[in-house]
This record gives C-alpha cells, structure tokens and sequence, in this order.
C-alpha cells in the first residue's frame, strides 16, 4: 500500500508543479500581450525594431565569432602542423645521418673485413670522430654479446651484459631492420670520469666475418640523447603549446618537461597519444581542453605530438569579451536611441492628428489638422482633414434642413390658425345659430374642435393615418357647411393600411387647395375623394375631385421649388409645402404627384412609406440617433 | 528644458559613454602590451655544505622552476660545511640585498629558527632537508622513514657485527631523524650499534681510525657529504665494510656500481629542487603552498640500471 501510494503522490506533485508552470507561463503571456495592447505605437516600433536589431546583431556576433574562431583553430593547427613537418623533417634527417654511420660502419667497414685478419678499429674511429658530435659510441658485439670492437672506450663494465639487453634482441630478432631503443643511460663501458650518459641506440644484425666464416653479430650506434633534444628543444607551438617524442608504445622519448614526469610531479597523456592516428584532434586532459597534432617520424614508428592548450587560444579572451560586450552593449542603445527618434518621427505627426480629432470630438471649432510626417501620414491627415470639411458640410445641411423642416411645421401649424379659416368658420357658425340651425352649428364647431386637436396631436409630427383621415374628415365637414354643400367628399382607407402612420396634415393643404382651386367656382355636384391605400413597401393617399383641373404646366408648376411664394387663398403653396415636408422627411423618392386635366379635375398622388408601430420607432431611433 | 530633451540629452550621453568604452576596451590590448613585465623574482639558495656539487640534480631542478616561474637563482654555498653562523649572516645578507624568496638548506635548524623570526612575514623561507620553524614550507622526505628502510636494507645482508652510525651533521634535524630512525630499527633487531660524529669533509681521513675504534663491520652515512666522504675512504683506505649511504651523486652513482657502496637511500633531488622554488616563487607572490613528504626508495648497485632508479638517479636535464 504505501509502496504505491508515493509514486501517485510523486506523481500529483509533479502534476501540480507542472500545472503551476502552466499558469505562471499564461499569466506571464497574458501580462506580456497586456501590456503590448497598452503600448504606444512609437514603444512598439521602438521595442520591435531594437529587439529585431539585436537579434540580428548577436546573431552576427555569434557567427563572426564562430568563424574567427574556426579560423584561429584552424591557424594554430596549421602552425603545429607545419612546424611537426619540420621537426619532423629535422629528426629525419638526424636519424638518417645515424643509419648512415650505420650503413657506412657494416658496409664499408664490417663486410669489408675479416676479422682473422685484423679489427676494425681504425675505420670506426674515422667514423667516430666523424660523428662524435652526435654519438656517444660505436660497438659491434658477437652472436653471444662478447665485445668485438668498440669506440671511443673499449672496456666494459664487468656488469654489463649486452644480450640480455633490449636492443641486442630486438636486433638478433628481426635481422632485416634498424632498431631504434628507448632513452636509456649508457651502461656497456667503463668511463673513467664516471659519466652516465642518456643515449638511444640503434643497432642491427651484422654478419660478421672471421677466417672466411661468416658468423651473426650486432652492430651499435649510441646516439646521443642530446642530438635528439637538440632537434626538438626550443620549439615552440602557438599559445604556449609544445610538442614532445615518444615511441609506438607512448613511452617518452623527449618532452620539455621530461624530467619532472619523470619525478612524478607532472603528468602527460603519452600513453593515450600513442593511439592517435597522424593528423589533429582535441582532447581533454586533467579537465584541460588541448589540441593535438600527431605526426609519425619515419622509420622509427616514433610519433611527435604537438599540444596546443585550447583554452589559452586567446590570452587576451577576457579582452576580446569585454570589446564585445562594451561594442554590443553600444550598439544595442544606438539601436534603441535611433528607433526611438524614427519612430518618434512616424509617431508624432500621428499623435497630433490624434489630439486634433480629440479636440474635435469636444467640440473645439477651427481645429488645425496638420499634414505632416510620412507620406502616409500625410495621407491620412488629409482624409481626415477631408473627412472633417465633408462632415462640416453634412452638419450644415443637416442644420439648413432641420430649420426648412421647422419653418414648414411652422408654416403648417399657421395655415391651420388661419384667421381667415378661423373668421369664417365662427362667421357661419354664428349665422347658422341666428338661422336656428343649432344642429350644424353644433356639428361645425365639434368639428372645428376636433381639427385643431388632431393639428396639435402633443406635438407629434407622424400620427396614426386614422388620424390623418379624421382631420381631413372634419375639415371636410367645416368646409361642406361654409360651402352649402356645394361639393360632396368621401374618405376612405384601403385593406392593409390599418395601424399605418403619416406625416401629420398634409391631407388638409391639398384638399383646402381642391375646394378653393378646384370647386369654389363650380356649379353643383363637386366631388372629392380621400382614398388610402398600401402600395407595397408604400403608403398612398389621393385626393382626387373633378373640378375644373388644370394644365400639366401648371400642375407640375405647382410644387416647383423656384416658383415664388405668393400666400393666396388655394394658391398652391399649402402643397408644395406638403411636397417638401414629406421629402425632407422620408426623402426624394416620396412626396406628392399631381395629375390633372383642365376641367376633367385634378388628383393629388401622396407617396410615403408605410410606416407601422415598428417602423414608426426604428425610424425614431434612426432620427434620434 | 522640456522632460523630452532633457531625456535626449541623457541618451546621447550614454551613447558616448557607451562609445567610449568602446574604444577603452579596443585600444586596452595595446595598452596592457606597452606595459613594462614585472621583473623577474630574485630567490637565493643556501645550502649547509660547501661543495656544491652535491646538490646538481636539484639545482637542475631549481633552473627548471626559476625558468618557468619567471625567477632568478642565486645559489650559494659556505665556506665551511654546516656552519650555522656563516649561514645566517648570508641569509640576512641575502633578505637585506633584496632577495624576493629565499630556499635553505639550515645547517642549525633551531638557532636558525630565532632569526628566521624577524623575517617572517617579511621575505618567504623554504626550508629542503630539516624542518625549520617559521618557513613557509619544507621540502624533503619523512626523513625518519628513511632512516629506517636504510637500515632495513642493511639488516637483509647482515651477517653479524656493529653498525657504526656516523653523526656528520649534528645540528641538521633531518640527518639527526634519519640516523634515528636507522638506529631504531637496527636496536630492535639486536644490532649493535656505534654512534660517531665526525666531518662528511674529513671522513677519507677519519673512517678507517673510527671504524676500528667503533670495531664495527657495517657503516652507514645519512647525508650525501657523508656517503661519498665514507665511499672515498673506502676506495683510499681499502676498508671492507659495506656502506649504506644517503643521497646520490655522480660519484655515489659510480661506487654504486662498482659496489663500494652497497645501498643508497634517494629521492628525487631534480624534484626536490623544483618543489622548492615553486613554492617559495608562489609564497612570494601571495599564493599558498604545501608539499607534500617527497617519496624515497633504497636501491641498491644492481638496480641502477632499471628504468625507473635511471630516471630517478640520472636527471635529464631539458
């Protein structure tokens, strides 16, 4: 039980870290995006362009150092490469010179002597003396390591014994090659100054030749440690490197430092290097990065090894990274200092069209709109310079239509207090009272009543068709008894107009201008009719009589904007100002339309839309907004 | 001045601080290769002995770290062995004439040690062979375990007879432990000894009287002057008894060989050398230091040939 139960709670903990993690990271975005939507657009380009900047530049920075240093990677390995070959080339060329005193002692002199019949001493003090710059000794040994012959000291040790040594083995081993030991201390023969000398040897199988007979022997070459130290002493790779001998093996040969590994005070990877084929590589050694170039000295299977400490490539590193820092550090605040004054230049010209159209929008007149900055800046401080002149346009239209459409509302309100209408309304209300015709009377002035209250409506400028159809009805009935019902009327509303609205009084105008125009100057028998009926989208009422009507000319003349007012009894006025209300209103494709034929009788078209309840209060908000 | 330019002229004097910096850090290389490298440090080397010779390998050793470390060697001998006076009056001399470490070998550990007090703190003192109070480090081998393997090697050829122990640097702490430490071991196992004090100089003279006057068969030495003083008068004196010593030179080397010296108690003198500069390079220049007890072998004539008593006994020498 407890066994499974901490994984599963190991588990939920590393769930909750996790979801932790999650909700830091999307607070973290969250507060980022925030504060980016809160930015102004001069701080984002800014940022933008900087953070772009630097990425690019420390990309470029990384790349560059990248490549210098590849490149001083590549130099040094080159520079150990070539001063390899050359050491190289100098041992060579050393050893070469050894082999030959080599060669030259069993060719010229060895074969070329029996030993029956004399030494050869003398041909190899020549060669000895020749050499002794290089050499410590030559000594040519029997099959059983008894001495034969030697220079420059020809007393051996009583100690010694040369076939148990390496050399003479490896020689007696493989007959056919040269054989280059290890440095060791030369320990065959008795020098009176008690001198212990570090030489390499290098023997080979001899045959030696004794009354005819030839018999197996070892030729030895000791070279002097010296001569090897000499070629490699002194050479000096880049930052410090050095290069050191060893054989196939890895044993040391020569190394600069040879001495102290030897006391064990230091330490060198011989034994690794000695698996390294020719060529460079890196390695790591006692946590120190190096770079190693192997070269193998021919012949002798020795290999030169060049160590180049990598961290020491650049000695002034510490330099060169505060250069990069102060460079990068200057170069990212003259980045940022730059994109702040561009942007500043984009931003500003922006910034004031800004504070112009805030200054606008509190209502400040003559608000100067500065086209500057950018070419699209420009652009868009002309639009909106445009935009406001056109919007001061609109608003003066709005103004001049607002007050046409009061004065017609007002002319409207006056045509229905007209003295005159009023005058003779009373007149022949009050004859018709003398006359004991109470019951007209009565009718006459409910009606009159009843007009003025529709007229007033509480103000309301659409009122119910009903409505419309009713004050037109009494108007009618006023005018049928001040008329002596000269003229008959009918009103009547169309299936689909019920619940329909109207621009108040514009009935009344045209049907003042019917029986004053139309039958005031007729005989019998006048007839008007009010018909309302739905058109589609459309509300249509017409006023139709068959008085004495009139040309088209005139007709069309009557709601002609240019023709001057001039305010008669039915002079026509009442409906172009009718024409113009409803235009103003619900715009040019609704108003009036006059038909007429000269004594056929006239009939007045008015188109509006049908506006219902809805309507009525989409049309509201649409005007109130 | 408005927030704004104010603002401005706060960036572009960053900027040319920045800028300047800039050329700081450009033009710093150049600057720090004009500079003139600090002289090289002045070290002297004091040894107890006259002969200088006896301490070649670690001379080879010293150069080696004087050349690394950027030093300068002064070595110096006295004109008698083991006098302590002469000693101190050149390490004062030394320290007066402005020797940046100073690396001794103290003839008179303990008188040596009052006067090393007035230096301390002032010039750096290491001390190779015996402990010396006050130093800043001590260079040399456990000298009693040497003493002791010494005579263990003696006691493997003992075939009866006094081992006559020669007391040729009295006031040196580390042949004294080396001496009692051999005394020890042979005591234990009922090995008659004979303690002599004599001269390392005078032993070719003295040897063949004190080892008759002692009548003792074996002898051993404890200082590389004693070995080879003792192996001398052995070759001059045709004594027969066989001779352990410590330390080896050329010389010591040679009688190794030819077995008038049976034994020899060595470490490596090149490493010793360079131990020692090392760290008296470093405590002069403010770093701390401490060797560690050299390792030591006994190898006896028929082993100086193996590679390793090569490397150990014959320094090469880059």
């Amino acid at each position: 039980m407890t066994g499974s139960a901490y994984p599963e709670s190991g588990g939920a903990e590393a769930q909750k870290g996790g979801t932790e993690v999650r909700i830091f990271f999307k607070g973290f975005v969250g507060k980022v995006a925030d504060r980016y939507r809160k930015m102004s657009i001069q701080m984002v380009i800014s940022l933008s362009f900087t953070a772009v900047a630097v990425v690019g530049m420390v990309f470029m920075g990384m790349s560059m150092y990248l490549r210098f240093s590849t490149t001083t990677h590549s130099m040094a390995e080159d520079n150990s490469q070539r001063v390899l070959a050359q050491v190289n080339a100098n041992l060579e060329s050393y050893l070469h010179r050894m082999m030959r005193v080599s060669d030259t002692m069993y060719y010229r002199v060895i074969k070329h002597t029996d030993l029956a019949e004399g030494g050869f001493q003398e041909g190899m003090d020549l060669l000895y003396e020749e050499n002794r710059d290089s050499l410590v000794s030559i000594a040519v040994f029997d099959r059983s390591g008894g001495l034969v012959s030697a220079v420059p000291l020809s007393n051996m040790k009583s100690s010694a014994v040369p076939s148990a040594s390496g050399w003479f083995q490896s020689a007696m081993a493989k007959m056919e090659n040269l054989h280059f030991s290890t440095p060791h201390i030369q320990n065959l023969f008795e020098d009176p100054d008690y001198r212990y000398r570090w030489v390499v040897s290098l023997s080979r199988y001899v045959q030696l030749t004794r009354d005819g007979v030839t018999e197996s022997g070892v030729l030895l070459v000791d070279m002097s440690f010296a001569g090897i130290e000499q070629v490699c002493q002194g050479v000096e790779l880049t930052n410090g490197g050095y290069l050191y001998l060893m054989d196939s093996d890895g044993e040391l040969i020569y190394h600069p430092r040879q001495q102290l590994i030897y006391a064990g005070l230091l330490e060198e990877n011989n034994l690794a290097a000695a698996g390294y084929r020719d060529g460079t590589r890196r390695e790591t050694f006692q946590g120190q990065a190096r770079q190693i170039t192997v070269k193998t000295v021919g012949y002798t299977g020795w290999k030169l090894v060049g160590v180049v400490p990598a961290q020491q490539m650049g000695a002034d590193t510490w330099q060169t990274l505060l250069f990069g820092l102060a460079l990068l550090l200057f170069s990212v605040f003259l980045m940022a200092f730059l994109n702040f004054r561009i942007s500043a230049h984009i931003t500003d010209p922006i910034l004031r069209l800004e504070q112009a159209v805030k200054e606008l929008e509190a209502g400040t007149e003559n608000v100067e709109i500065e086209e500057g900055g950018c070419y699209e800046v420009q652009r868009l401080g002309h639009s909106i310079r445009s935009m406001v002149s056109t919007m001061h346009h609109l608003m003066d239209d709005i103004i001049q239509q607002e007050s046409q459409k009061r004065r017609s509302e007002l002319e409207v309100l006056q045509s229905q207090i007209n003295p005159h209408f009023l005058y003779n309304t009373l007149d022949s209300v009050i004859w018709m009272t003398e006359a004991g015709r109470y019951e007209e009377a009565i009718q006459m002035v409910t009606s009159l009543a009843r007009l003025f209250r529709i007229s007033l409506s509480r103000g309301k400028r659409i009122i119910p068709l009903a409505d419309e159809l009713e004050h037109a009805r009494h108007y009618m009935t006023i005018q049928q008894i001040r008329f002596k019902n000269k003229f008959t009327s009918q009103i009547s509303a169309g299936p689909g107009t019920e619940g329909l609205y109207t621009l108040k009084l514009i009935v009344q105008p045209i049907l003042e201008n019917a029986i004053y125009h139309g039958m005031a100057s007729a005989e019998e028998d006048g007839f008007i009719t009010v018909a309302a009926r739905r058109d589609g989208e459309d509300l249509v009422i017409e006023v139709a009589d068959n008085g004495m009507g009139m040309r088209p000319e005139v007709a069309a003349s009557l709601l002609d904007e240019d023709r001057p007012d001039v305010r008669t009894t039915g002079s026509g006025i009442g409906v172009r100002n009718v024409h113009r209300r409803i235009q103003l209103t619900f715009g040019k494709q609704y108003g009036l339309m006059i038909f007429s034929e000269p004594d056929e009788g006239t009939t007045v078209q008015i188109r509006l839309p049908a506006l219902d309840r809805e309507g009525l209060a989409a049309y509201e908000r649409e005007v109130m907004e | 001045m408005s927030k704004r330019s104010r603002n401005a002229w706060i960036q572009l004097a960053v900027l040319a601080l920045l800028g300047g910096a800039v050329i700081l850090t450009l033009v710093l290389p150049q600057l720090s290769d004009h500079r003139t490298p600090d002289p090289p440090l002045e070290l002297s080397v004091i040894i107890r002995e006259s002969d200088s010779s006896l301490w070649g390998n670690a001379r080879l050793g010293m150069e080696q770290a004087a050349a690394e470390l950027r030093a300068e060697t002064r070595f110096l001998v006295l004109s008698a062995d083991n006098d302590g006076q002469e000693q101190e009056d050149l390490l004062r001399r030394e320290y007066e004439g402005g020797a940046g470490a100073l690396v001794v070998v103290p003839a008179e550990p303990e008188k040596l040690a009052q006067d090393l007090r007035e230096l301390t703190g002032k010039c750096p003192v290491v001390a190779l062979e015996s402990a010396l109070e006050g130093v800043e480090d001590t260079v040399f081998p456990d000298n009693r375990a040497l003493g002791q393997a010494l005579a263990r090697a003696l006691l493997e050829d003992w075939t009866g007879g006094a081992v006559l122990l020669l007391d040729t640097a009295p006031g040196s702490f580390g042949v004294r432990d080396r001496l009692e430490g051999a005394r020890e071991v042979l005591e234990e196992a009922g090995v008659p000894v004979q303690r002599r004090a004599a001269r390392a100089g005078g032993l070719p003279v003295v040897l063949d009287g004190l080892a008759r006057e002692a009548g003792t068969d074996w002898i051993m030495a404890f200082e590389p002057a004693a070995t080879q003083g003792a192996a001398a008068a052995k070759e001059s004196r045709g004594l027969e008894q066989p001779l352990y010593g410590v330390g080896v030179t050329t010389d010591v080397a040679a009688w190794l060989e030819r077995g008038t010296v049976t034994a020899v108690a060595v470490w490596s003198d090149y490493a010793a050398g360079y131990l020692a500069v090392e760290s008296a390079v470093k405590a002069a220049r403010g770093e701390k230091n401490k060797s560690e007890p050299l390792p030591f072998s006994v190898v006896r004539g028929e082993e100086i040939y193996d590679p390793d008593n090569e490397k150990l006994l014959f320094p090469v020498a880059s």
